[in-house]
């Protein structure tokens, strides 16, 4: 890790030659409340100042909704193609939770098997991070998110009348050389850089007991009255699934143009909270119940993948509990198993 | 072409299928066939080795994909055989279809499969339900073709009825060798059924392999597994040494789509075989 300082007098031309010569997205005012990861074309629609976004951005780029995976094209023969995007992007402005939602993914997309369709594009993003400010239901600093260890290539903070650099990577520092001018950091910019994580770390509101969480899980795992209780008001709709940075469920569908020869197998989006999730061949359902496929979906986000490569599926963002039809809140829910279990 | 997006000729993804024919088609019940299929690329198929338990990924192009066990023999690489019922979309489809068609094949997967080393020199136990003989047919062909590396080998299957019953060839085969025992149950019998009538739990404490000896494999419908476990129990069968083959969704094979999840493990990866062992770990599984 580099850690440099940046004018803020050159910050706008900086942020501008990276507009023109790169794909560049970042985030632009949607409404009253919500921004949204979009390419940006003139700097003039970029608001870096935002709050709260409803699609993670990394996620948004690297694994959308729909996305084409295969393309085939029925003759004498069937001809099958991958279809792989390379091209370069910047993603610029996203928080330090949302890259580590991006992290988590980048992990379970490249284990057992390397998904080529996802890291090709995350090997051509260049991804310049920035704090954002919390939302009510943000708890990252719980799951240790609030602060991204890597991930990016260049992480900018706003401090008084410059911006504290940290980069992470070769291409990171190239860009810098290219597009700005830049000095090292010296102790001042250290100290000053501190006191303002200090400050950043105090406008989380919410914490979780997450040790608790994990460490009683499978005390509480067979006390079904519990998860009744929990789930009680699911819609099962699947919002909390859109909306979360590492979750990764989907299905494949194939689909066939009319003239029957060109084909492809595009993948969307799929959610553990809907009931077909877990019907197979026969009707046989391995997850009927509402409370069943909540709890699947606790341990997947909060113990699966702490066991299985030693990270929670869960940066503590707060999206799922703001997006929830039904109040059903992940934060509570974790803080009340140490309760649940003690009596 | 969407903006920024290149097709690559040379590179390959885990989602992208061989191209395979069916080379054969056989009925084999009224609602199970059995298909051959060769792959297109030789070398491919020469390459297209699997052990016992896994499965394959068959796409039908514009139709979708699904995932079928390998029941055929695993020293056998000119082809690869599937027992399908017409049960689904994509079974339905397959049913439909004529030999020479063409489909999809990714695979094989499965990192868990029937542990056909561990089993050498002891007595082995197989009990199917139904299609669940068809998993199970690949390991009984590979001991078959090892037969003196195993000691006792049992089969008890049950079926629906006497019509129902699969691979009625090979059972005769079975029953003529007599170095491999079958017993067979079927829940409704007809006029000129003369065997076992009922489920075929109920032929499992008459079993008298010791059970320190023995390893037994277990595949058939999702509701089938507590009841033989409960009788495999009774019987001091160790859980190390009993093996389920579980049905999940298994719908990308790789471990990322997620719907064949069970506790912390995926049926496509971890699986779909697992011991009891595991299992009882699972929690849910069962």
């Amino acid at each position: 890790m580099l850690y440099k300082v940046l004018d803020k007098g050159v910050y706008r031309d900086f942020v501008k030659a990276l507009i023109s010569e790169y794909e560049f997205i970042g985030p632009k005012k949607k409404d009253r409340s919500v921004h949204d990861f979009v390419p940006i074309k003139d700097i003039s629609e970029l608001d870096t100042n935002y709050i709260r976004t409803t699609i993670p951005a990394a996620k948004k780029i690297l694994f959308p909704p729909n996305e084409r995976l295969v393309t085939y094209e029925i003759g004498k023969k069937i001809e099958v193609k991958p279809v792989i995007e390379s091209g370069e992007k910047i993603l610029f402005g996203i928080n330090a939770w949302d890259i580590n939602g991006m992290n988590f993914l980048d992990r379970f997309f490249t284990t057992d098997f390397i998904d080529e369709n996802y890291i090709s594009k995350r090997k051509k993003l260049i991804v310049i991070g920035m704090d954002s400010e919390p939302t009510e239901t943000n708890f990252s600093p719980s799951m240790g998110a609030e602060y991204a260890k890597d991930g990016f290539d260049i992480y900018l903070t706003e401090l008084k009348d410059k911006y504290f650099i940290r980069i992470a990577t070769a291409r990171g520092n190239e860009i810098l050389e290219k597009y700005t001018k830049f000095n090292d950091a010296i102790a001042e910019d250290f100290k000053e850089y501190n006191k303002y994580m200090d400050n950043y770390r105090m406008k989380f509101k919410m914490s979780v007991d997450i040790k608790s969480f994990y460490d009683n899980f499978e005390l509480i795992y067979g006390n079904q009255e519990f998860w009744k209780r929990v789930a009680k008001n699911c819609y099962s709709c699947g919002s909390c699934n859109l909306v979360c940075p590492t979750c990764f469920c989907f299905n494949v569908r194939d689909d066939i143009e009319l003239n029957l020869k060109d084909g492809n197998k595009t993948r969307e989006w799929d959610s553990c909270m809907i009931p077909e999730y877990g019907l197979v061949a026969g009707g046989h359902n391995f997850r009927p119940d509402k409370e069943n496929r909540l709890k699947q979906r606790y341990r997947c986000r909060l113990k699966t993948f702490i066991d299985k490569f030693g990270k929670y599926a869960c940066v503590g963002c707060g999206r799922c509990i703001e997006a929830c039809l039904a109040k059903i809140n992940i934060a509570e829910d974790i803080n009340s198993v140490k309760k649940e279990v003690s009596v | 072409m969407v903006l920024g997006v290149q097709e690559e000729e040379s590179k390959s993804t885990i989602y992208v299928p061989d191209i395979a024919k069916i080379r054969r088609i056989k009925q084999i019940s009224p609602i199970e066939k059995v298909f051959r299929i060769v792959l297109d690329d030789e070398e491919k198929q020469n390459n297209f080795k699997f052990k016992p338990g896994q499965f394959v990924e068959l796409t039908i192009f514009g139709l979708g994909e699904a995932p079928f066990s390998i029941m055929s023999n695993p020293d056998n690489h000119e082809f690869f055989e599937l027992c399908i019922r017409n049960v689904g979309s994509v079974s339905g489809a397959l049913h439909r279809m004529e030999e020479g068609a063409k489909v999809g094949i990714r695979g094989p997967f499965g990192n868990g499969y029937f542990p056909y080393d561990k089993m050498k020199n002891h007595n082995v136990l197989l009990i199917a339900g139904g299609l669940g003989l068809a998993p199970l047919m690949s390991l009984i062909k590979y001991i078959l073709n090892y037969r003196e590396d195993y000691k006792e080998i049992m089969i008890i299957y049950g079926a629906v009825n006497p019509e129902s019953i699969l691979f009625k060839n090979d059972i005769q085969y079975w029953s003529n060798r007599k170095d491999i025992s079958i017993c067979i149950s079927v829940d409704n019998p007809d006029d000129k059924w003369t065997g076992e009538i009922g489920v075929c739990t109920k032929l499992i404490p008459r079993v008298n392999f010791p059970p320190e000896d023995t390893y037994a494999v277990v595949c058939g419908p999702p509701v089938m597994y507590k009841y033989v476990v409960y009788e495999l129990e009774k019987k001091k069968f160790k859980p190390e040494n009993i093996y389920l083959s579980l049905e999940r969704r298994m719908e990308c094979g790789v471990g990322k789509c997620n719907h064949c999840h069970i506790g912390n493990k995926l049926a496509c990866i971890d699986g779909p075989v697992f011991s009891l062992w595991e299992i009882n770990n699972l929690k849910e599984a069962i």
